[in-house]
This record gives structure tokens, C-alpha cells and sequence, in this order.
């Protein structure tokens, strides 16, 4: 009886797997997705490569930049950007470490397909992705590495560029932290300034360089202190530097540990104003805690005067991607839409082959073109050449831009 | 500077009744099966984003909006929440490796630790980075006129008391309750208890229960003491929380508070005078416990030395 | 030539079908008598579904490989279906020794290969309706594959699970040399098809992860199935026969990687960092394995050794500038991650257990915060140090492509080659040391400290000298990374890569020689190859480690000791008194 039992049960169970079989599928044969059927792509289809921190702590940067480079080739696929090819994007995660994204860089680098690489986020684990891709003359744009010896080498005294196929659409330390500098300590007459940082390359060179320029401008670092990149409590350091009576910090790092910090201070009651750059700049800054008044600098003109700017978001609103676009978006979308452009110009209407290396690379190194962020062309080092920066301010929750204006070292 | 100091002191008593509130889960656990639960921090985690649940998701703005309705709701939630997963694990992970070696359970521990971390990261919506958390009690700071005034927050006044609060019941109740002595009789031996009519497992899966309970009330207090949230506050305070433990000496309640207390005061003042400054205040806290681990591994309150191989 | 088997001739003759309980037991039972014919059966469905359609239509993302949508093929997975079910039926007929276990193998790598399959056809095609029907085409391939699959595991097991055959087969000595180099080169050979299985995954290529996947679920049950039919015990006997002569064999079948199809610049690459990961592995096993001393910092010693060799290679970013030749940088590496452990080590002079483990931890926490933190200049802090200059030897620059003739092998092969004959060696130290005398003073305080010392080990150096080798190992490794990666940033030797280390060594099998080598070769293999879930690659990874402590805490190579010792410990012998919850309230 048991025996039968069993054996009825399993029919039952078989049928029912069977009877569920109700058709249901996404068929939709038709030229695969959303890619304009418009284009000619019969010469095949030429990968994107892209390096990000897609798992772990620093996925949320790394996701933004994923979609919003993703964002810039599907619009491209639409428009036919580069004549008789398909555009794809195939987005590697670095695990935010050196040796998982030299990996990922061989990977690509390994793809004849391949014609350039966006990334990474991390300057450490550009470190080890540029000199893979310059080998095999692969371009690479990374929107978010603000260390300087990237493109400079590591004397700063006499630079000399490392890696000739390296850009970045992201303005180093150098170029930011002074400028945030010259406004809070000019134009907002700020003469005691307590520094932060979170001790990670960004945050801390950033922090470095607004600390000399201030300097440089007669005010008083009062205080020089690191805090945690994932912390939440701040009291030790805010206490430590509250009897110093800064009239304002300058913050090294991102909003995620930025809008805490800013609340904090003022519960203690320091009601000065955070300034940081533009890895604060984010939507969820003032609902994490950033007060109205904290400052902040960052690439470009404002997005509000920027049609192109507005156009990305808009366009990264209606593609419905899970997550936001966060720091990083803008300047990926900008990075992606240079190399494309580049692509477009270096294989022309010919085929795309290792010899068209040389021409993309010579197309990439040229660029003019607006972006999302502003106006993009390199200099002889791979570095951006676009000096605007826009200071902004918190009014009503949000950043709003109070002034942009060109950076001039002094 | 004495109003440096004492807000200093202040700072640090604060995160050290956090602290102690997840120690004595540790110390708990650690007393009745002698395993280090790795993912004891996991579960004051989760705890936060429970109560974080609940006046996202759950309670209408009626509640959300006057805290002495949202406090006790959010910290039940927050508790039951951190009660539900401690309890679960102790079933499927735990319970199975009861009798293997001892190097299985902390291995198995520290997968839990980061399974459940990366299960809020995926699943909770905006969980991969610091999240708002509402304030649950009367806002503001209360600056005590000392020197330059040393600042303190209302939130942090009712974690301290709080804190202490539930670690005396926990005692009394340790102490004087018919469970508790059952408590007591398995954690010094587990068949001799079973022979005097105690059911070992259900005092097990109370310890998780209590010592989840206590992890959960301290997640929702941490979110509304500091404002925000983070998927990587469970692991960096478990640490500490585990050290204040071993600092007072492990399976003892007073002393799981007291270690708390000190590893608070270690980072705000050694990050305040040590130096380094506050870059290195994780390090002294480590520093403490190599050396207490070296010298009197029993800790402050420990009786015995205790081999454990 | 005599084949010895362990079965009983009576089980080959006329086996009594084996009453089975508990659960399933009336399915069990009822299939027991026919056991073999149901697995010719379920073999015959095997076939027939690899032959039928897998998918209705053309999925989105691009045709599913081995023309899924066409009856007939032979390629592929279809293949593998078509061998398994045919091994199952010639097995079944030929009533082989072990003949029930081996069809359960079989049986459940053609099952694997049709789940995987078939799911990833109904994930990518929106619904079951992927395999079965839909607008009027059908394609029952993976419906049928799968109940074939079923069936001869239920058949395997309700035939009764016959213990291993021990073989054991006495050939001349030549013969005995070229099976093992013919099977060690056939190993390797299935390795790079392995590696190489579903080419380069990618948005080109978006099913590679699915073929990898079927692939190891075919070449698992096909490696099951020889494992249960006894010769691969065979294979392990022989080479344990002749021991130094495998051992040379496989060095050089490892370093014939290059040649294969695997040889690409990019699974050298990994490669590299496999070896990196499974030297510092091996240090781990001597500290963690061998002494049973848990050491939940253990990357700190791989980031020393990475630091003191970036400091020495003459990069512009370190602030000590000299350079020195690569082979004293990797002694000087070793030997000051060596006496860093040695300083590590030294509170297990009084803290055991658990204790240990949080001490280790605290000194991992240490070392990161430390070099995030660019203490005495030595880090590079946030700015790591990059830059770090290939290692060179003469004119010859190690991450260039080597062309010798016709050949041409690819950037980073002589790298890979480093790492090898560095793999081997600390294979062969960490062998040589097991086996010593200090091997066996470890083992024994891993067993008892306090048994141990009454027998007169001096048990506090020879703990400290546990971590002191195991360090240095790591160290080796860390000097090797250094150059190899270029850049040797803080963020490299955090907690979890700790975790992810301790992690390979229990996977691979703690205390055993291969062991750690395999358990790196894992955790590194699969997140390459499964890219397309990189987003829940550490969930993955936690729960993996609580399974494999629940079901299978001795690891995938199980070392004969450990196999005891980590066999459930009877109820009372685990008593040995939990510490007490004194809640000395009374002050």
C-alpha cells in the first residue's frame, strides 16, 4: 500500500509538471531587443568592455556605472554610431581588488572584439588594468580615477604619461580639491577648517590637495583626521576637533559616510558647513543627514544648464534600471559616448581589426564633444582638459549650483 | 581640555552600551555551547533593518511621526526581526554541528556571517549603500554646561539607560527565574541538566532567542542614535562586541557590560590622545584585546582559567 | 593480469534486491528487482531526449548553443547526454562490478546536464514553456533527459549501493610509467576543456555559463562513475606506487598548460593567481590543517610579503627605492612575513581555540588599518603602490610573449611557470614537513595539546614554528603577487579574503597535500567562469561554507586523519564540559 502510494504520488507529481507546461514564454523573435532593427549590423557585433566593483561594498557606484554605460550603448546601437556594427557591453566585476581586475582586464584584452574598456572606479585597480589594456593598444576611460600618477607617473616633479591608451574624464584631486579651496576660503571667508577624510585614494588626495591650496590662501588647518569608510559613528572625531572652533570641514569622500558626518556635527553643535566633492554630490546626501549650506564641488557646468545633462537623465529615468545611476553616471555615460565616438571615427566604414587600434586611439586622444558633464577633450597626458567646475550648495534638501567657473591654478 | 575629554567619555560610553547590549548575546551563546557566533553582529544588522521595515514599509505616518508611539513598535519589530533569524540559524546552522569538531561551527558561523550580510545587501531595496534612519525619540542634544558644554544626544541618553536596564533584567533573570537556572545547569553540563528534566535544545534556542532580542534593540537604537544605516555595522561592532566579552570575561553578564564600556572608552580616547588619532582607534581596541587575551585570557570577571583547545 | 574486486561473486551473480526503508522506500522497493532494466530504460531516455528539441524557438539573447531547437545533434551537451546514456546501458548490460554505483554516478551527471540545461533554456525563454511546447513547435528534449536521468539514479540506488571495488592490477613496469603519463596527460587535457567550455563568456557569448556548468555536471558524473567502478582507486594506487615518477609527471603535464587549448593569456592570468592563492593556502594548511591552530588574519602575511617585495622592486611610489634581484626579494619576503608570523604566533604560548582565532583576527584587522594608513611610508596608504616593474631576467621581460619557432605562447606563460614550480615546491616542503617528525608533533597537538606535551613535544615552539613556515610560504606567494599584479594595494588583504583562503582549505580538504590547491582552484575557477552571477557571488559563498560544514566538513580530498577525527564525535565524548555560565552576581 505504502508502495503504491508513493508510486500515484509520483504520477501526480510527473502530470502536474506536465500540465504546468501552459506555454509561457518572452518569444519575441524579431531581431532580438530594444537595438534599433534600423541599423545595418551585418558586420558583426564589437564588445564594450567595462570594469567595476559589481559585488560587494562598493556595488552601488559600480552599478550606476554599469547602467549608465549600458544606457550610452543602446543609444548608440539606436542612432548607428558606428556604421554596419552592433555594440554590446559586457560588464566585469573587479571585486574592488588589483588581481581579480587584472583578471578581468586580460579577459577583455583577450577579445579581438573588444575595442576599448570603460573603468574602473578604483585608482588601485586601474593600476593594474592600464598597463594590460596599453599592451595590446586597447583604449581605456576610467570616469572616476582621481589619482594623479595615472596619467602623470609618479614624479609628479617631471610627469611623463605611463600608459598611452589610459584616459579619464574625471578631473584629478589636483584640479578639484584647490578649486573647492579658492571658494571656501575667498569667496566664503573661511579661515579655520577642520579636514576629513575616509583614507581611501579619492577621499584622501582630495582632501590632501584642498588642504595645501587652503593653506597656500592663509587659512588654518585646525585639524587633519580620518574616519572609517564604513562607519556611522562619528562622535570621537567630531569631539576632537569641536574645541578647535572650526569655521567649517572640507570632507574627503563620499555621501554615504558625508551625510552622517555633516548631521552629527551639528548635533554636537557645530553648525558649520561640510564641504566636499563630488563624491557627495547625491540625491540621498540631504536625506542621509547633509544640512542645508554644506557644499560641494564638482565636474562640469550644472546639469540644469546643460541640456545634454538633463537629456542623460531623463533618458537613465525612462530605461527603468533597478538602481540609480549615483556618482559615477554622468561621467560614464560621457566616458562610453567618447569611446563609441571614437570607434565611430577610427573604423570609419571599414572593418574593425587590430589595425584600427591605432586610429581609435588616435580618434579618443582628439576628442571634442559635448557630454553630459560638459565639454570633453584630453591633453597630451589623457587627462580632461575641461577645467569647469560648478560649486553647489544645499537648498531645500538638494544640491543647487550657487557658481561655475574655470579652474586657474594660482 | 576637560570638556573635550568628558565629551570624549561621553562618546564612548554611548557606543560602549551598544556595545555591552550586543556582548552580552555573545557571552550568552558563547557561555552554553561554547561557540563563538561570528554572526551574532549579522543579527543586530538585521535588527535595524527589521524596525527600518516597519516604519518604511509597515506603520502609517499617524505612528511614524510621534515617537513615543514608533519607539516601543520599532524595537519590538526590530527585536522579533533579530529574534526570528537568531533562532532560525541556531536550527539549520548550528543545532546539525552541535557535536562536530569545534573548528566546524565557527567556520559555518562565519558563512552565516556572510550570507546574511550579502542576503540585505541583494534583497533589501537600496540596502547597497548607508540608508536614512528616522530618529525615535525626542531630537535634539543636550549640552551639559562643562567648559565649552559637552555635547550629548537624547537618543544616546536612552541607549545608555536602556542598555543598562536590560542587562540588569537579563541577570535577574539569569539569576532568579526557573529558566534561567536551567540556563545555568546546561551551560555548566549539558547532560547532567538534560537528567534533571531540562530540555537542552529549548534552553539553546532561548539563549539565541534572548541574545537575538538584545542584538535587535540594539540595531534599531544604533539606526536612530546615528541616523543611518549600513550593511558592514554588524561585523565591524560583532568584533567589538565579541572583544568586550572576552574583556570581561566570557559568560559573565556584568562583565560583558563593563568590557563594552571600556572598548567604547578605548576608541573615543585613544582616538582623542593616542597616537594616530582617531585613524588608528580600531587598532588600540585590537591592541586591548591581544594584550587581555595574553595576560588574563579569563578576563576582568573570569574566575577560572579556562582551557579551551 | 587478476582483477580483485571486494563484491562478493554472489552480488554479481544473482543479487537479492535490497529492502530498502525510510523515505522513498516503496518506490525503492518496487524498482529494486528491475533495477537494471530500469536503468537501460532510464539510458535509453537519456539518449532519445538528448536527440529531441530543447528549446521551441530562438531565445533573445541569442541561439542557445548545439541548435537547441533542431532534433539530432551531437555536439555539446547533447553529446555528453549521448555518452552518459550509453556508459549506462553497456554498464547495466555488462553487469560490471560496483554496477549499481556506477549507474548512479552516471545517472547523476545526466541528470545534472539536463537540469541545468533545461533551466537555463526556461530562465532565458521566460517559462517552462522554453522546453515543452509553445505556437506549436515542441521540444521535449530536457522533459525526457531529466526523467531519463531520474530514473537511472533511482535505479543506482535501488539496486543496491555496492561498496568501492578495490583493483589492483600487477603490469610490468613500462606499462605501469606510460598509463600514468597517457591518464595524467588525459587529465590535463579535460582540465583546459573544462576551463575552456563555453569559450570566453560575454555578451558575444551569453550561454557560456550554462555550458561550463553542463559541462561539470557531465565530467562530474563521468569522474563519479570511474571513481565507483574502482579505477580510479587504481590510478591512486599506481601512483602511489610510483610516487617520485607521478610527481615529475605531473609537474610537467601542469606546465603543459600553455599548449592546450587553455593557453591563453587570460587563463594564465588566472592561473597565476589560482597559485598564488593556493601557496598561500598551503601556509595556511601547516597553521590551520597540520597544527589545528585557526588563523582568521592569515592574509596579512601574503599582503607582507607583497609590501616588503613592491618596497624592494625599485618602483617609483615605494619610499625605500632599491632594487634588488627577484629571487632574494621573494628570501627577504619570506622571511619577514616569516618572523611577522612568528610575532603573530606567539600568544599561543597562552591562548588556544577560539581565543587564537580572535587573536589572529585582531592582527589581520591590524595589518589592513595599518597599510590603509601608510604606516612608516611603507604602503603607499590609499595610493597603494603601483607601478611595480615585471620580473626580468636578463633582456627578457616575464609579462612578454615567448615565440620560439612556430610556437607562440602567449604574454604572462612565464609567469604561469614561476608559480607553478612555486606550487610545487611548497608542495613539497609542506609533504616533507607532514610527514617529519615536526609534522607529527603538529598533528599531535592538533589532537591533544595537553597529551602532547606529556609526551614530550615542546609544544610552544613548535606552534610558533607552525605559523613562522606558514608565514613564509605566504610570503613567497606575496612577493610573487607583488609583480605579478603590478600594484599591491591595502584593499587586497581584507578580512574576507582571509575568510576566502580558510574557505579553500576546508573545500579542498584540510591537512592534505592537493587539498588546498584544488580548494583555490575552485574559488577561483567558478567566479570566472560564472560571471553572470557576480552579484550574488558571497551569498553564494557563505552558504556554501555552511553546507559543506553540514554535509561534508572533511572537504572534497579527505585526509586519512582528519576522516577520523572529524567523524561525528559520540554525544558523550563531545562533553568534555562546555564552560560554565557563572553569573557571579554576588560581587
Amino acid at each position: 500500500m505504502d508502495r503504491k502510494r508513493t508510486v500515484v504520488a509520483t504520477a501526480a507529481l510527473i502530470a502536474g509538471a506536465l500540465a504546468l507546461t501552459a506555454c509561457s514564454t518572452n518569444r519575441t523573435e524579431a531581431g532580438g531587443a530594444s537595438s534599433g532593427s534600423s541599423c545595418d549590423t551585418s558586420k558583426g557585433t564589437l564588445v564594450v568592455g567595462f570594469v567595476a566593483p559589481l559585488s560587494g561594498g562598493l556595488s552601488a557606484l559600480g552599478l550606476g556605472m554599469k547602467n549608465s554605460a549600458d544606457l550610452a550603448v543602446n543609444e548608440a546601437n539606436q542612432q548607428c554610431k558606428v556604421p554596419g556594427y552592433k555594440l554590446a557591453l559586457q560588464a566585469e566585476d573587479d571585486q574592488s581588488t588589483a588581481q581579480i581586475a587584472g583578471q578581468a582586464a586580460t579577459k577583455l584584452a583577450s577579445d579581438p572584439n573588444v575595442v576599448g574598456v570603460i573603468g574602473t572606479l578604483n585608482s588601485s585597480t586601474a593600476q593594474s588594468v592600464a598597463p594590460i589594456l596599453a599592451q595590446k593598444k586597447i583604449v581605456e576611460i576610467s570616469p572616476a580615477n582621481t589619482n594623479p600618477s595615472l596619467t602623470q607617473g609618479d614624479n609628479a616633479a617631471s610627469p611623463a604619461r605611463p600608459n598611452a591608451t589610459y584616459f579619464r574624464v574625471a578631473t584629478t584631486d589636483a584640479v578639484q580639491g584647490p578649486f573647492a579651496a579658492q571658494y571656501l576660503v575667498g569667496t566664503a571667508g573661511k579661515k579655520k577648517i577642520a579636514v576629513i577624510d575616509d583614507g581611501k585614494t579619492y577621499g584622501a588626495g582630495l582632501a590632501a590637495a584642498f588642504a595645501a591650496e587652503a593653506q597656500k590662501r592663509g587659512a588654518t588647518i585646525v585639524a587633519s583626521e580620518k574616519v572609517g569608510e564604513k562607519d556611522t559613528d562619528f562622535s570621537g572625531v567630531i569631539s576632537k576637533i569641536r574645541p578647535l572652533s572650526p569655521d567649517a570641514v572640507y570632507y574627503g569622500g563620499e555621501y554615504p559616510v558625508a551625510g552622517p558626518l555633516s548631521k552629527q556635527l551639528a548635533d554636537a553643535g557645530l553648525n558649520i558647513p561640510l564641504m566636499g566633492g563630488d563624491g557627495i554630490v547625491d540625491d540621498t546626501y540631504a536625506s542621509l543627514g547633509g544640512r542645508e549650506g554644506d557644499l560641494a564641488t564638482s565636474v562640469g557646468a550644472p546639469a540644469e544648464q546643460l541640456p545634454s545633462a538633463k537629456a542623460f537623465i531623463d533618458a537613465y529615468n525612462a530605461a527603468g534600471y533597478k538602481e540609480p545611476f549615483s556618482t559615477y553616471g554622468a561621467l560614464t555615460y560621457d566616458a562610453t559616448n567618447v569611446l563609441i565616438a571614437g570607434v565611430g571615427k577610427g573604423v570609419g566604414t571599414g572593418t574593425f581589426g587590430d589595425g584600427s587600434r591605432d586610429a581609435v586611439l588616435q580618434a579618443v586622444q582628439s576628442t571634442s564633444m559635448d557630454g553630459a558633464t560638459g565639454k570633453i577633450s584630453f591633453d597630451q597626458f589623457g587627462d580632461t582638459t575641461s577645467k569647469v567646475l560648478t560649486i553647489y550648495q544645499v537648498k531645500g534638501g538638494k544640491f543647487a549650483p550657487v557658481e561655475s567657473g574655470e579652474f586657474k591654478a594660482s | 581640555m576637560l570638556s573635550t575629554f568628558l565629551s570624549q567619555i561621553a562618546n564612548g560610553l554611548v557606543l560602549g552600551s551598544l556595545i555591552a547590549l550586543i556582548a552580552l548575546g555573545y557571552t550568552m551563546v558563547y557561555g552554553i555551547i561554547t561557540l563563538i557566533n561570528f554572526a551574532h553582529g549579522e543579527i543586530f544588522m538585521v535588527g535595524a533593518y527589521g524596525g527600518l521595515a516597519s516604519m518604511t514599509y509597515l506603520l502609517p505616518t499617524v505612528i511614524t511621526q510621534r515617537w513615543y508611539f514608533a519607539l516601543p513598535i520599532v524595537l519590538v519589530v526590530g527585536a522579533l526581526v533579530s529574534i526570528l533569524v537568531a533562532v532560525a540559524m541556531e536550527r539549520f546552522a548550528y543545532r546539525p554541528l552541535r557535536n562536530a569538531p569545534r573548528l566546524a561551527p565557527l567556520i559555518t558561523a562565519l558563512g552565516v556571517s556572510v550570507a546574511l550580510q550579502e542576503a540585505v545587501r541583494v534583497f533589501y531595496p537600496g540596502a547597497t549603500a548607508a540608508i536614512p534612519f528616522p530618529d525615535l525619540f525626542i531630537q535634539g542634544t543636550l549640552i551639559i554646561p562643562i567648559g565649552d558644554g559637552v555635547p550629548i544626544r537624547y537618543t544616546g541618553i536612552l541607549l545608555i539607560v536602556l542598555s543598562l536596564v536590560l542587562a540588569f533584567g537579563l541577570e535577574r533573570f539569569v539569576e532568579r527565574t526557573r529558566m534561567g537556572r536551567a540556563m545555568r545547569a546546561t551551560s555548566q553540563d549539558r547532560d547532567v541538566a538534560r537528567l534533571m528534566g531540562i530540555n537542552p535544545d529549548r534552553v539553546i534556542v532561548l539563549t539565541f532567542a534572548i541574545g537575538g532580542a538584545l542584538a535587535g534593540i540594539a540595531g534599531v537604537l544604533y539606526g536612530s542614535y546615528l541616523n543611518n544605516i549600513n550593511i558592514d555595522m554588524g561585523f565591524q561592532n560583532g568584533i567589538f562586541a565579541f572583544t568586550a566579552a572576552v574583556l570581561g570575561g566570557i559568560g559573565n553578564i556584568r562583565g560583558a557590560v563593563i568590557g563594552g564600556l571600556v572598548i567604547g572608552l578605548v576608541k573615543a580616547l585613544g582616538g582623542q590622545y593616542l597616537p594616530g588619532g582617531t585613524a588608528y582607534d580600531y587598532v588600540w581596541i585590537f591592541v586591548v584585546l591581544i594584550i587581555v587575551l595574553v595576560f588574563r585570557p579569563q578576563g576582568f570577571f573570569g574566575e577560572t582559567e579556562r582551557v579551551r583547545a | 593480469m587478476s582483477a580483485t574486486t571486494e563484491a562478493p561473486p554472489a552480488a554479481v551473480a544473482a543479487p537479492a534486491p535490497p529492502r530498502h526503508t525510510g523515505r522513498l522506500a516503496g518506490l525503492m522497493n518496487a524498482v529494486a528487482p528491475r533495477a537494471r532494466l530500469v536503468a537501460i530504460v532510464g539510458g535509453i531516455l537519456a539518449i532519445v531526449g538528448s536527440q529531441l528539441p530543447w528549446a521551441t524557438f530562438v531565445l533573445n539573447e541569442g541561439a542557445y548553443p548545439e541548435l537547441a531547437t533542431l532534433p539530432l545533434g551531437f555536439t555539446g551537451f547533447r553529446l555528453h547526454l549521448v555518452v552518459l546514456g550509453l556508459a549506462t546501458i553497456v554498464v547495466a548490460v555488462l553487469r560490471v562490478p560496483a554496477v549499481h554505483r556506477i549507474v548512479r554516478a552516471l545517472g547523476i551527471g545526466a541528470t545534472a546536464v539536463a537540469v541545468i540545461n533545461g533551466l537555463y533554456i526556461t530562465a532565458e525563454g521566460g517559462g517552462l514553456g522554453a522546453i515543452t511546447a509553445s505556437d506549436g513547435a515542441v521540444a521535449f528534449g530536457a522533459v525526457v533527459a531529466l526523467i531519463g536521468g531520474v530514473l537511472i539514479i533511482l535505479a543506482g540506488a535501488a539496486g543496491g549501493v555496492e561498496p568501492r571495488p578495490e583493483l589492483d592490477w600487477a603490469l610490468p613496469l613500462w606499462i605501469e610509467w606510460i598509463l600514468l603519463v597517457v591518464i595524467f596527460v588525459l587529465m590535463l587535457l579535460v582540465v583546459a576543456a573544462g576551463l575552456t567550455s563555453g569559450g570566453q563568456g560575454g555578451v558575444v557569448n551569453p550561454y557560456s555559463g550554462a555550458v561550463f556548468l553542463s559541462f561539470l555536471g557531465a565530467a562530474g558524473g563521468a569522474f563519479a562513475a570511474l571513481n565507483a567502478s574502482g579505477l580510479l582507486g587504481y590510478v591512486a594506487t599506481l601512483s602511489e606506487r610510483h610516487r617520485v615518477f607521478s610527481v615529475i609527471v605531473l609537474l610537467v603535464v601542469a606546465l603543459g598548460l600553455p599548449l592546450t587549448s587553455a593557453g591563453t593569456e587570460y587563463w594564465m592570468t588566472v592561473a597565476s593567481n589560482i597559485g598564488v592563492y593556493a601557496a598561500t593556502a598551503i601556509g595556511l594548511n601547516i597553521v590551520v590543517g597540520l597544527a589545528g591552530l585557526l588563523d582568521l588574519g592569515y592574509v596579512a602575511f601574503l599582503g607582507i610579503g607583497a609590501f616588503v617585495a613592491a618596497n624592494l622592486s625599485g618602483a617609483a611610489a615605494s619610499t625605500i627605492g632599491i632594487h634588488l634581484p627577484f629571487l632574494l626579494v621573494m628570501v627577504i619576503s619570506a622571511v619577514v612575513a616569516g618572523i611577522f608570523g612568528a610575532i603573530v604566533g606567539s600568544p599561543t604560548l597562552r591562548v588556544r581555540g577560539d581565543y587564537l582565532a580572535i587573536v589572529t583576527l585582531a592582527f589581520g584587522e591590524i595589518f589592513v588599518r595599518s597599510a590603509q594608513n601608510n604606516i612608516g611610508g611603507l604602503t603607499g596608504g590609499a595610493n597603494a603602490i603601483p607601478n611595480i616593474p615585471a620580473v626580468a631576467v636578463g633582456g627578457f621581460k616575464f609579462n612578454d610573449s615567448i615565440t620560439i619557432g612556430a610556437l607562440r605562447l602567449p604574454s604572462g606563460v612565464m609567469y604561469y611557470v614561476l608559480i607553478v614550480l612555486l606550487v610545487a615546491g611548497v608542495m613539497l616542503v609542506f609533504g616533507n614537513l607532514k610527514n617529519s617528525r615536526l609534522g607529527r608533533a603538529w598533528i599531535a597537538i592538533r589532537e591533544d595539546e595537553d597529551a602532547a606535551a606529556a609526551m614530550g613535544i615542546r609544544t610552544g615552539p613548535i606552534k610558533i614554528l607552525a605559523f613562522l613556515l606558514g608565514a613564509m610560504l605566504a610570503g613567497l606567494a606575496g612577493a610573487f603577487f607583488a609583480h605579478k599584479t603590478g600594484v599591491v594595494a591595502y584593499d587586497s588583504f581584507r578580512f574576507l579574503e582571509s575568510v576566502t583562503l580558510l574557505a579553500a582549505v576546508i573545500l579542498g580538504g584540510m591537512g592534505t597535500i592537493p587539498g588546498a590547491v584544488l580548494g583555490a582552484s575552485i574559488l577561483f575557477v567558478l567566479p570566472e567562469k560564472l560571471r553572470e552571477f557576480s552579484d550574488y557571488r558571497l551569498l553564494i559563498f557563505g552558504l556554501a561554507l555552511v553546507l559543506i560544514m553540514r554535509f561534508r566538513p572533511q572537504g572534497i580530498v579527505a585526509d586519512k586523519h582528519r576522516k577520523a577525527e572529524l567523524a561525528e564525535i559520540p554525544e558523550d565524548a563531545a562533553k568534555e564540559g562546555p564552560g560554565p555560565l557563572p553569573t557571579s552576581v554576588a560581587p
